[in-house]
């Protein structure tokens, strides 16, 4: 069908409003005043030099980083076996089930990160480093099993009866002839939870203090305190790297269709 | 798909997820639920969510929350239905590219993203500097820590949900039922009205379902772009939490914020059409 003037003047308004804030915001890192006027003016790299220089920026980096693949890892162990028992297996009480494991994505991150804190932190008191990591990793768990289950519709389950009926042992089946099959499905998972744990806000803000928190709360607390365009380089180097993974796992993988 | 044999199998399977989510998921929320019942003395009572639902602010706060998400659900439809119904029609490349520039919102983080519209909505920021230029307005407008702020904001973020989701469904609304309607004498508008919306309007109440929940539930977008100036739900139970220490209140609009979701949720879905 020919598509028509008004459909794609609608397209190109959406994609401007969609992406149009990430060229600004990355058009502002490099002003040369504190000041956040546009147009910038000058040219300036100090932004840049600051985010490096600032020790909160860098510490809660790697705290981000540690917290996002233990998370990730540790969901898609438990996920992996969900997705399997989802997408091989009819069951008596299957829709209760997949409801179970699906909760964590149905029920707002701001009420999970809150009863947390209020029963592990305060009543438990289990640190706040484990809490954070056990927080992230409940809210990834149906995550993974979506995306894992997603890889797994795709693969021909009979191949896997034939390498049992010719003498495999059900797990050596599954590591030996699925998994082979569905590392796709499975690099797309911990790259899609990965990110979504190194974003995440809702959970982290309830479950970081002194001493423990993660950089998009370090990035909150700094802009309560300062108003410069040292977010705005933080902001740009994020959005770069968030571009150059989504684009290689796009090329490698179709990440998109697991979304 | 094989019917399961054993309940070993089940066991092994779902074993270690549920006891997971079961510790570190389900008895925290247990607690704050029984939390929320609780009086002074440990008796069973109502009045925490009196006193919650009471409140004057806690009233303007939920009904400027709905407002938002009835004001950002349909304008997301609107620009969103076209924009994934164009998606659909690509060629695989092109479909490919244009939906990694759609997700890139909710890929990026929540923070970088809405700190973006503090540089363009700020008082020397693009839109400023434009409307005084064209001398639509005299002087630089407060656009920032406004209710129009945090909506822009959701509209980013949750316009990508619904493209998403449509789009999906549309794959299933083939050229030729387009054709075969416009050959039977249908002009293009109403081929879309008529064939196109109701072939995936499962995907499109899914979309809809998912925007005006996540309207309710969003954090990051109304902390920045609002402030503690125009609460939300959510900034307003952080608030409660974290500034002012009143955790009874907290809990009680966590429960609250819980219920009304599942109550959105199941409310919007019973629009599905059943037999399809």
């Amino acid at each position: 069908m020919k598509k028509s003037k008004f459909l794609i003047f609608i397209v190109v308004l959406a994609v401007i409003f969609l992406i149009g804030p990430f060229i600004i915001i990355i058009i502002s890192s490099f002003n040369e005043t504190s000041v956040m006027k546009f147009p910038p003016k000058g040219f300036s790299l100090q932004w840049y030099q600051k985010v490096f220089s600032v020790d909160m920026f860098r510490t809660t980096f790697l705290i981000s980083l540690k917290v996002g693949a233990l998370a990730t890892l540790t969901a898609l162990v438990i996920g992996i076996p969900v997705a399997y028992l989802n997408v091989r297996y009819n069951y008596k009480g299957k829709n209760v089930v997949e409801l179970l494991f699906s909760s964590p994505a149905i029920i707002p991150g701001l009420v999970i990160g809150f009863a947390l804190l209020r029963f592990f932190i305060y009543v438990a008191q289990v640190p706040i480093t484990l809490g954070l990591y056990l927080g992230h990793t409940a809210i990834l768990f149906p995550y993974t099993v979506r995306v894992v289950s997603a890889s797994l519709r795709n693969f021909d389950l009979s191949v896997e009866e034939a390498a049992v009926s010719l003498g495999s042992s059900p797990l050596g089946a599954f590591f030996r002839v699925v998994f082979p099959n569905i590392q796709a499905g499975v690099v797309a998972a911990f790259i899609l939870a990965f990110i979504t744990s190194f974003n995440n806000v809702p959970i982290s803000l309830f479950l970081t203090g002194p001493g423990v928190s993660t950089l998009p709360i370090q990035m909150l607390v700094y802009m309560e305190y300062y108003y410069d365009p040292t977010i705005s380089a933080l902001s740009s180097i994020i959005i770069v790297l968030t571009v150059i993974i989504i684009q290689t796992a796009e090329k490698m993988l179709g990440i998109s269709k697991y979304m | 798909m094989n019917p399961l044999k054993s309940k070993k199998t089940l066991l092994l399977l779902a074993g270690p997820g549920f006891v997971f989510l079961l510790i570190f998921f389900f008895m925290p929320l247990l607690y704050v639920l029984k939390e929320s019942f609780q009086g002074e003395q440990g008796q069973v009572t109502l009045i925490r969510y009196f006193d919650v639902l009471r409140n004057d602010q806690f009233q303007l706060v939920f009904l400027r929350t709905l407002k938002m998400a009835l004001i950002v659900t349909p304008i997301a439809v609107v620009i969103g239905y076209p924009t994934a119904y164009f998606i659909s029609k690509l060629p695989a490349k092109r479909k490919s590219i244009l939906t990694t520039i759609i997700i890139l919102p909710l890929m990026t983080s929540p923070v970088a993203r809405t700190y973006a519209w503090i540089v363009i909505l700020g008082k020397y920021g693009i839109v400023n500097v434009v409307l005084t230029a064209l001398h639509i307005i005299p002087e630089p407008a407060r656009l920032l820590y406004t209710e129009g702020a945090i909506i822009v904001g959701l509209l980013q973020l949750f316009m990508p949900i619904l493209i998403l989701t449509v789009s999906s469904s549309l794959e299933n609304v083939s050229n030729e039922v387009e054709e075969a309607a416009l050959s039977l004498g249908s002009n293009r508008i109403g081929v879309f009205f008529r064939v196109v919306i109701p072939l995936s309007f499962e995907g499109l109440i899914m979309g809809i379902t998912l925007v005006f929940t996540g309207c309710f539930t969003a954090y990051v977008t109304p902390a920045i772009l609002g402030g503690a100036n125009v609460l939300t739900l959510s900034t307003l139970m952080r608030e409660q939490a974290l500034v002012l220490m009143n955790w009874e209140a907290a809990t009680v609009i966590a429960v609250l914020m819980i219920i009304t979701t599942l109550i959105l949720y199941n409310g919007i879905r019973a629009f599905r059409p059943r037999n399809m």
